[in-house]
């Protein structure tokens, strides 16, 4: 019910409203009523930068945006349990059982789903969609061929089987719950409507061109408005097998500018605003309307050297640079909402991680980093640059470093640029250091271990692009064993071990020096009860008004 | 008999006309618009090919395999050579296919008509603001020189062209929007509205009113008057300054002072005799404001969430996205091309030496 001030407001606004419109368009507006922008009872209204959206289609997807949209419309097997990342709970499979060996899984359906469409959602369906990630080989395709899912073999190895099952037929014993968190509830897996896709496929790309503007999967919302760059609309699944979300409707619309989320979150325009800034969110912190709501997600922000050749090639000079981040400082100041001083690749709430104090043991020392460079024959230091994008809190950092650099003779020249050109320039090794973000998709150690340690060729005709490791030309044999040892290892406790081993070698000698592991950071009405999210989920169908 | 007729019949006294007057002129309009599109077309494409913007990664992101990264090269056709990507692109404009926009996975052509509108109807909205106050605050204060009204319009004009319209329009939200709550807030209209409106024009002040809806009409009006105002503002001031310079020097000239002497009154001396003899200039510099405001203006755009022209432009380059850039970038060649035919005409209209 509208209180009594919210009434005033509303009457006042009403009556502001007309006053200049009028002035503008006289006898045409005279009368008219302009409508209160109170959000609707039964909708979750949202403020959010969504211009990174080109894409539906789980396969290609690879930004948070498009992510957590699909979260919310597509199911996949299994999901992240809301109050705790590292457990994985059934979602469109109810069950699992695993063989005694570790390699076959067999998935239990929801039995009687339909698709908005209309159509009966069979285990075939499932399969499918998990093959055409393989075939459609975007980069998403290597969450699955990473477990030894290829081409030649997905219509083998992951096979519908009878009474509605889907039996994945590994190649090795993998930890099941690293399965479980990398593929089954990752969107790789989300149940996608083959036989709408299959009548709009054109020229073999298994429904992709369909996929751009649209979605065809079963969730508890369906996606029924996108307008690039203006507005996105869910609306409640009414046929959906599972239960139905408290609020009928999901609207997010495109805003940019964080100075306008906040407007329109103070004036109660919206429940959720999605990119307020640390000022922004300082100034809310004591708003009686809004509260501040964050938690770490699974992104960390990383200074990276490439050690081809100069100072960087040598393990003490970047053991000193990551003595010049100013963690505590950074962290108390331009990052304080934004994130924690991290310097583990493996993030906190993985399995596997480091906790807080020994995840991150560095600390401003400038006489440590400079009796570093002397052992590494740079008394005088040296001149390097350092590229950067346009996050809002990658140059501050990169002034931060580069004044402590700048006091133990080190001169970093600074470049920032497009990020798309930051991404050119790093995927093709033409840099010296740069500065950037980097996110897995998974809560284990092993999600960063493999992409940021593991290099499998570093010569630079073998192009293994999506390895930031290998961006950097950094590969260590004998860390690429242990990362091998370590995903295989039955035993958590000697997993672990092995995980805390590999995190420790890497932050003395590692190509990357991790900064921070980020925040996901909303401002949210105080009327809008259950807002449920971790590192890995927002579940919208939990929000109640 | 015909022009051409007569031509063809044999030597004559008359001029020898192969074609008709208008023919020709036609000729060579459409002759300077093929050019300076095609010319536009060119430059911004093969600038476009060197900048060090990687349109693959903006498709695919930067976590992809190098082997999805190729054929995904291949598929946008870049390992083509450049005059081969530029005929293939240019045969696409012909059959009016600016092919698919990277970053939102529909076509250009489709993107354009979605967002144009809407840059058309903040614009339109912005230089009726500007035009109507500018003009004759400008002849005002040509008028009355020197004087307080000289005074305080000078200030506006300054405040107009100094003041940026990013900073002019959080301000204007923060005061009419959040303070005083006599506008609607940042989007073209309400959400509660947003999705009852089946768009027809792409106007949302002309669809709402086919619709009959008054209401929706309103809550339009109330979200497009202030960024139209704030954009006016500096319309406003270029506009009523160059007036003002133009009026100035009008009144200065004889005739202006022989009408006086003959006791024609002020206001009919300047309305009557010397704003007809600036119209020309005038028109040019509205049709150059109303031609820059067409262009988008990215940064009020930005503030106030209108999903226009000139943002969609900006992020398209921003994510290396050519086929949007080039796409966008003939546009506002059409634009510019279209708004000084106009000019032309209308110079046809105001000055009889022109004909």
């Amino acid at each position: 019910m509208t209180n009594r001030n919210d009434e005033i407001v509303i009457k006042r606004r009403l009556a502001g409203r007309e006053l200049l419109s009028a002035a503008a368009v006289a006898a045409l507006c005279a009368g008219a009523g302009v409508a209160v922008a109170a959000t609707p009872k039964n909708a979750l209204v949202m403020a959010w930068n969504v211009d990174a959206i080109s894409t539906f289609d789980p396969a290609q997807v690879g930004e948070v945006v498009t992510n957590e949209i699909l979260q919310n419309t597509c199911d996949t097997l299994a999901d992240f349990d809301p109050a705790d990342e590292r457990k994985v709970v059934p979602s469109f499979a109810s069950r699992w059982d695993v063989s005694p060996d570790r390699k076959e899984i067999t998935f239990h359906l929801q039995k009687g789903a339909k698709f908005p469409s209309g159509n009966p959602v069979t285990a075939e369906d499932v399969a499918w969609s998990l093959h055409r990630v393989v075939k459609l080989n975007f980069g998403n395709a290597a969450t699955l061929t990473e477990f030894g899912f290829t081409k030649d073999n997905v219509e083998q190895t992951i096979v519908a089987g009878p009474n509605d099952t889907l039996v994945f037929k590994l190649d090795k014993p993998y930890p099941t719950t690293l399965v479980l968190q990398s593929i089954a509830a990752n969107r790789v897996s989300m149940v996608m409507d083959k036989k709408t896709l299959m009548a709009n496929e054109q020229g073999g790309d298994l429904g992709n061109k369909y996929l751009a503007t649209r979605t065809a999967c079963v969730g508890p919302y369906k996606l029924t408005r996108w307008n690039a760059g203006e507005s996105i609309v869910l609306e409640a699944n009414d046929g959906y097998w599972g239960k139905a979300p408290a609020l009928k409707r999901v609207l997010i619309r495109h805003v940019a500018e964080p100075g306008t989320q906040r407007l329109l979150l103070s004036q109660g325009d919206v429940d959720v605003a999605r990119d307020l800034t640390p000022e922004d969110l300082k100034d809310l912190e004591g708003s009686k309307d809004v509260s501040i709501v964050k938690v770490l997600k699974p992104q960390l922000f990383f200074w990276t050297f490439n050690v081809a050749d100069g100072p960087f090639s040598k393990e003490k000079v970047r053991l000193a640079m990551r003595y010049l981040i100013d963690y505590d400082g950074l962290g108390k100041t331009i990052m304080t909402y934004l994130g924690v001083p991290r310097a583990s690749f493996a993030q906190l709430g993985a399995v596997g991680a480091l906790d807080a104090k020994e995840g991150q043991p560095f600390k401003l020392d400038l006489d440590k980093a400079k009796q570093l460079l002397t052992e590494a024959g740079y008394p005088t230091g040296f001149e390097a640059s350092l590229i950067f994008g346009t996050l809002p809190h990658s140059a501050p950092l990169a002034q931060s470093v580069q004044q402590n650099a700048a006091k133990i003779g080190v001169k970093l020249s600074l470049e920032r640029m497009a990020n798309a050109q930051l991404f050119s320039k790093v995927r093709g090794r033409e840099f010296q250091s740069a500065m950037m973000a980097w996110q897995t998709g998974v809560p284990d150690a092993h999600g960063n271990a493999s992409r940021l340690v593991y290099n499998p060729d570093n010569r630079a005709e073998a192009k293994q692009t999506q390895y930031p490791s290998w961006r950097a030309s950094f590969q260590d044999k004998e860390l690429n064993a242990k990362v091998d040892a370590a995903l295989l290892e039955g035993d958590p406790i000697k997993r672990d071990a092995l995980y805390a081993e590999i995190q420790k070698e890497t932050m003395a000698k590692g190509p990357m020096a991790i900064m921070f592991q980020m925040n996901n950071v909303a401002g949210v009405r105080k009327d809008l009860k259950s807002w449920t999210w971790n590192g890995f989920r927002t579940y919208y169908e939990l929000a109640t008004k | 008999m015909s022009r051409t007729a007569i031509a063809a019949s044999g030597p004559s006294s008359e001029p020898v006309r192969i074609l008709p007057s208008w023919l020709k002129i036609s000729g060579r309009i459409l002759a300077s618009f093929t050019v300076t599109l095609l010319g536009l077309a060119a430059l911004t494409f093969f600038i476009g090919r060197l900048l060090p913007l990687d349109p693959v990664v903006a498709v695919l992101g930067d976590n992809v395999t190098q082997e999805a990264y190729q054929a995904m090269y291949k598929q946008l056709g870049l390992d083509q050579p450049l005059y081969v990507q530029f005929g293939r692109y240019i045969w696409g404009v012909l059959h009016l296919d600016f092919g698919m926009a990277l970053t939102t996975g529909k076509p250009v052509m489709a993107d354009i008509a979605r967002v144009f509108p809407a840059t058309i109807e903040l614009a339109s909205v912005a230089i009726v603001i500007g035009t109507s106050l500018g003009i004759p605050l400008g002849v005002l204060s040509a008028m009355y020189r020197g004087s307080w009204l000289d005074q305080i319009v000078r200030v506006v004009g300054l405040i107009g062209y100094s003041a940026p319209n990013f900073w002019l329009g959080l301000m204007g939200l923060v005061l009419f929007y959040a303070t005083l709550g006599w506008v609607g807030g940042p989007g073209r209209i309400d959400f509660t509205y947003e999705f009852d409106l089946e768009p027809v024009t792409g106007f949302l002040l002309i669809d709402s009113l086919l619709a009959g809806n008054w209401e929706m009409f309103g809550n339009a009006v109330s979200h497009i008057i202030l960024p139209a105002s704030i954009l006016a503002f500096s319309s406003l001031a270029y506009i009523s300054r160059m007036t003002r310079s133009f009026m100035m020097e009008q009144l200065s000239q004889e005739y202006v002072v022989t009408a006086r002497v003959k006791g024609l009154s002020w206001a009919r001396t300047v309305w009557g005799h010397a704003f007809r003899n600036i119209a020309v200039q005038v028109v040019t510099v509205v049709a150059l404001s109303y031609a820059f405001l067409l262009e988008g203006a990215v940064l009020t755009e930005t503030v106030f969430a209108w999903p226009g022209f000139g943002r969609y432009l900006t992020n398209a380059l921003l994510a290396g996205d050519m086929n949007a850039v080039v796409g966008c970038t003939l546009l506002v060649g059409v634009i510019f091309v279209t708004l000084n035919l106009l000019c032309d005409l209308l110079y046809r209209v105001f000055d009889p030496r022109t004909r």
